[in-house]
């Protein structure tokens, strides 16, 4: 297997296991539905884009973006971060209010559509349909992007951003705070009748996945150096729903195993297909369609004949419980 | 001035289009509690049907009852073999969305490889051109405003006259009391699915009509604004859709010629906003948004 | 377990409307009702369906909001405040309908209602196990003293979720106790309930009064009320209709009339 392809899946499955985590923690964990959340890691991408990037009149002007700050690491993936945080409060405080569950999705859902409407539109905010190009990686000045040397380097710089934000997860998940957002989840009428105020659990939330999605995108766009609308549009957001629901909700191992599962192993398994099949040469566009074919399958399947996923969420055993002693009780989603 | 005219005479058109979509659409809601996300993708097959009927040198109009069949087959058979089982099985409102979208997707998807990325146009004779105060439209537009007037009737007919428009509001209202007053739900709930199906058919092929182009990707256009003009006027509420379209549609297009074209969906978008924010059950629905925590 | 203490004159209502009115699809549902809790008695709420008591019960908790009129609460006007910070004040409802967190093991259900919990919170959480779990053991064994009390200490680990109705009622009436309420409002506690739980249950709510806590319950089963009630408001269509004791209401003709049979 050659490194430079190495490096490249290790790099995705970086940024999918981060992204997993975040919608688990707001899907999974808590019940929110966020039809929108690609828009995060989109934000955190171009945020990153803009900051490291030099001013839009530099190459000859071909591009126009805003800001243009050519800020050295670790900067631009900080400000990604922020700024996939701050775009969930605005959101969240309109959508995450008052209405039910099916109309929050839905509302996300629109979002997701019209914030890719606009950004192609208003070409001088972010380069409309062309996207922005050229994006300098961290320590691009100094080690040459090209070579060897350089992807070793940005796996190196992935793998502690995937660490840490296992890490956060963890700790939200295994804490009475998780047990609240469980609890929401479940019956948030009931949770409101013990004293959980929902509309601060689910803004907590949703704010701090966007923060982690933000990373997710500022991670992936300093490796890929580009960023356009085409690349975030609201099916990629499935993607990630397919993912937490096959590999297992409500939990972190469940979410990393989704990751690894679909985003990657769909690329992996069609970059494996042979080019022709018996003779036959399959459309240029076929695969791809297949491809999405095959994710609404599995969402389909696995709501179906295993809506806890692959990997379910675990039963919390405390130090000193009684044995059980019923047989195993599993409980369908 | 002039330009405002005639923006009123687009969003009349365009309201016509979505009145005729998102009546189908709030009454599968009613009816089932569910917000079809298929929807959309349905318009956009039921639009290719009529456009290979026209191809092979059928009038478009004609076509159009060939869109309203796929529409009607393709919903019945969604709600047969996809929602229904997992209603039955339990799945909450959340599910329910999650599996339409995932069926929307692969709707959408299995149709690339049959007809292409490429943008396609019905053959149509738009007829004369007929001027009156400002407001210019071609003789085709206007059938398009009479089409949708005449199915708007059609429905209001079928919920207040007949016998099944009654069974229909019962079991939209309260199913279980339905069921033992008699009334069969699950047959009827079925032809409120081939009725909606045919709305949701016609509704693909007059989009298409009022577009110079279509694709597969108009599905999801397609789709923003027919749930804007249902909430708008009240989720499951046919009436309140009919007002909602007409607001959209004029609102969309008023705007489209103040501000610019690209904005349309933006504009409904906002209204769909606004609306969830001030009054998310709409203007006429006494159940909606903030029905039962879902 | 410990009943907070409120110090006032012996009959004093705790909880108290003036008269409340709540809209419902155009519906007045509850017509200007007014109604007096008062401490450490039990208070039965009654009346034929869709008299409005399910509803007023949800006023009274806050989880609807009252189209008119005001709520105190021991001496505070919570008229405008959000169910959860009801709840948080002492002010604890439960649900008709089974509303058990299903995929949390029984004692997950009795801990996450327990209040001050350090790790309750984002920071909290983050700042890890060492911080929050002193507070996190005093809960645990507060809730296995309820389940010991209420007879389900085996039953800690299982999903609340495939418990039976009874096993249900009873953990949502612990996950109560576990806020350590001032007034309890149960809805229908006893529907759907097995007859030797609900024995248990009438139990257990006669020995909460002797420790002081003040209970107001909507209940459907006559005899019940008798036995437990120590005054009982009758409701129909949306109004209150009668107070006092059972044996009082069945001497007003127009009550009997309306509801009470035999």
């Amino acid at each position: 297997m050659n490194s430079y392809y190495a490096a490249t899946l290790a790099v995705y499955a970086g940024v999918d296991i981060i992204a997993c985590i975040a919608l688990n923690l707001q899907f999974g964990v808590s019940g929110i539905v966020n039809f929108s959340f690609i828009v995060f890691q989109a934000a955190g991408a171009y945020t990153a884009a803009v900051l490291s990037m030099p001013p839009d009149n530099a190459y000859g002007g071909y591009q126009t973006y805003i800001g243009g700050l050519q800020l050295p690491f670790p900067m631009p993936w900080i400000g990604g971060a922020v700024v996939g945080g701050l775009l969930a409060i605005p959101v969240g405080l309109v959508v995450l209010r008052k209405l039910r569950t099916d109309y929050q999705a839905i509302s996300l859902l629109v979002l997701s559509v019209i914030a890719n409407s606009v950004i192609t539109n208003a070409r001088a905010f972010l380069n409309g349909a062309a996207g922005i190009a050229q994006v300098p990686g961290p320590f691009s000045d100094q080690v040459d992007p090209l070579a060897q040397s350089y992807q070793l380097l940005y796996v190196a710089l992935t793998v502690p951003c995937v660490l840490l934000v296992w890490w956060v997860a963890s700790r939200i998940v295994n804490s009475p705070f998780g047990r609240s957002l469980r609890a929401m989840r479940e019956h948030e009428v009931a949770a409101t009748a013990i004293g959980k105020n929902p509309v601060q659990l689910k803004m907590t939330v949703f704010i701090v996945g966007g923060v982690i999605a933000g990373l997710s995108g500022a991670i992936l766009v300093g490796y890929i150096a580009v960023w356009a609308p085409s690349v975030w549009l609201y099916p990629e957001t499935i993607i990630l729903f397919a993912a937490v629901i096959v590999g297992g909700r409500g939990n972190n191992v469940g979410a990393i195993l989704g990751a690894l599962l679909v985003p990657v192993g769909f690329e992996e398994a069609t970059r494996m297909m042979p080019p022709t099949i018996g003779g036959w040469v399959p459309p240029p566009n076929l695969i791809p369609a297949m491809q999405w074919v095959a994710i609404g399958l599995l969402i389909i399947g696995f709501l179906w004949f295993r809506p806890e996923g692959v990997r379910p969420e675990p039963r919390r055993v405390f130090e000193g419980a009684p044995v059980r002693e019923d047989p195993e009780r599993v409980l369908k989603s | 001035m002039e330009l405002y005219v005639a923006a009123l005479g687009f969003g009349l058109i365009s309201a016509s289009v979505i009145a005729i979509a998102a009546v189908g659409f709030t009454m599968q809601f009613g009816i089932t509690n569910m917000i079809n996300l298929a929807y959309g993708e349905v318009m956009m097959v039921s639009g290719y049907a009529a456009f290979y009927v026209n191809q092979a040198g059928v009038n478009i109009w004609v076509a159009m009852i060939a869109g309203a069949l796929a529409g009607a087959a393709l919903s019945y058979l969604l709600n047969r073999f996809l929602y229904t089982p997992f209603q039955r099985k339990g799945t909450n409102l959340i599910g329910m969305v999650i599996i339409s979208l995932a069926a929307s997707l692969m709707i959408a998807n299995l149709m690339l490889p049959l007809v292409g990325y490429d943008t396609s146009s019905y053959v149509i004779d738009q007829g004369q051109l007929l001027r009156w105060n400002g407001l210019v439209l071609t003789a085709a537009q206007i059938a398009i405003i009479v089409v949708a007037a005449i199915l708007m009737a059609a429905i209001h007919g079928l919920l207040t006259y007949t016998r099944l428009g009654k069974a229909m509001r019962a079991t939209a209202a309260n199913p279980t009391l339905a069921r033992n007053c008699g009334i069969p739900t699950q047959r009827v709930i079925s032809v409120v699915w081939l009725i909606t199906g045919a709305l949701c058919g016609v509704a693909g092929v007059v989009a298409g009509m009022d577009s110079e182009n279509f694709s597969v990707a108009s599905g999801a256009g397609y789709l923003i604004t027919i749930i804007a003009a249902a909430v708008l006027g009240g989720a499951g509420q046919p009436y309140g859709a009919m007002i909602g379209a007409l607001i959209i549609g004029l609102v969309t297009e008023l705007s489209a010629a103040a501000i610019a074209p690209e904005y349309k969906q933006v504009v409904a978008f906002a209204i769909l906003v606004l609306v969830m924010v001030l009054r998310p059950q709409g203007m006429l629905a006494k159940r909606g948004a903030l029905a039962a925590a879902g | 377990m410990r009943i907070q203490n409120v110090s006032s004159s012996p009959d004093r209502a705790l909880l108290a409307a003036s008269d409340v009115y709540r809209h419902f699809d155009g519906v007045l549902a509850v017509d200007g009702v007014s109604i007096e809790v008062p401490k450490g008695k039990i208070t039965g709420l009654i009346g034929p369906n869709g008299a409005g008591k399910s509803t007023f019960l949800a006023v009274l908790a806050g989880t609807l909001p009252a189209s008119g009129g005001r709520i105190i609460f021991d001496g505070q006007d919570v008229t405008r405040t959000p169910a959860y910070a009801r709840a948080r004040r002492g002010l604890v409802r439960t649900f008709q309908l089974p509303s058990e967190f299903a995929r949390l093991t029984v004692l997950e259900n009795l801990l996450v209602a327990g209040p001050h919990n350090r790790g309750d919170s984002l920071w909290g959480a983050l700042l890890g196990k060492s911080y929050w779990i002193g507070d996190e053991r005093r809960l645990v064994d507060q809730a296995r003293g309820l389940l010991k009390r209420f007879g389900m200490t085996a039953k800690e680990s299982d999903y609340a979720g495939t418990m039976s109705g009874g096993q249900k009622r009873l953990i949502e009436i612990m996950r109560a106790l576990m806020l350590e309420p001032r007034v309890l409002l149960l809805d229908e506690p006893m529907s759907g309930v097995h007859p030797s739980i609900v024995v248990e249950i009438q139990h257990y709510l006669q020995e909460l009064r002797t420790e002081g806590l003040t209970i107001l319950m909507v209940e459907h089963e006559l005899h019940l009320v008798e036995e437990l009630c120590d005054s009982v408001t009758v409701m129909a269509q949306g109004k209150v209709i009668g107070t006092g004791t059972m044996a009082y209401l069945r001497q007003q003709k127009e009550i009997v009339d309306a509801y009470l049979v035999g």
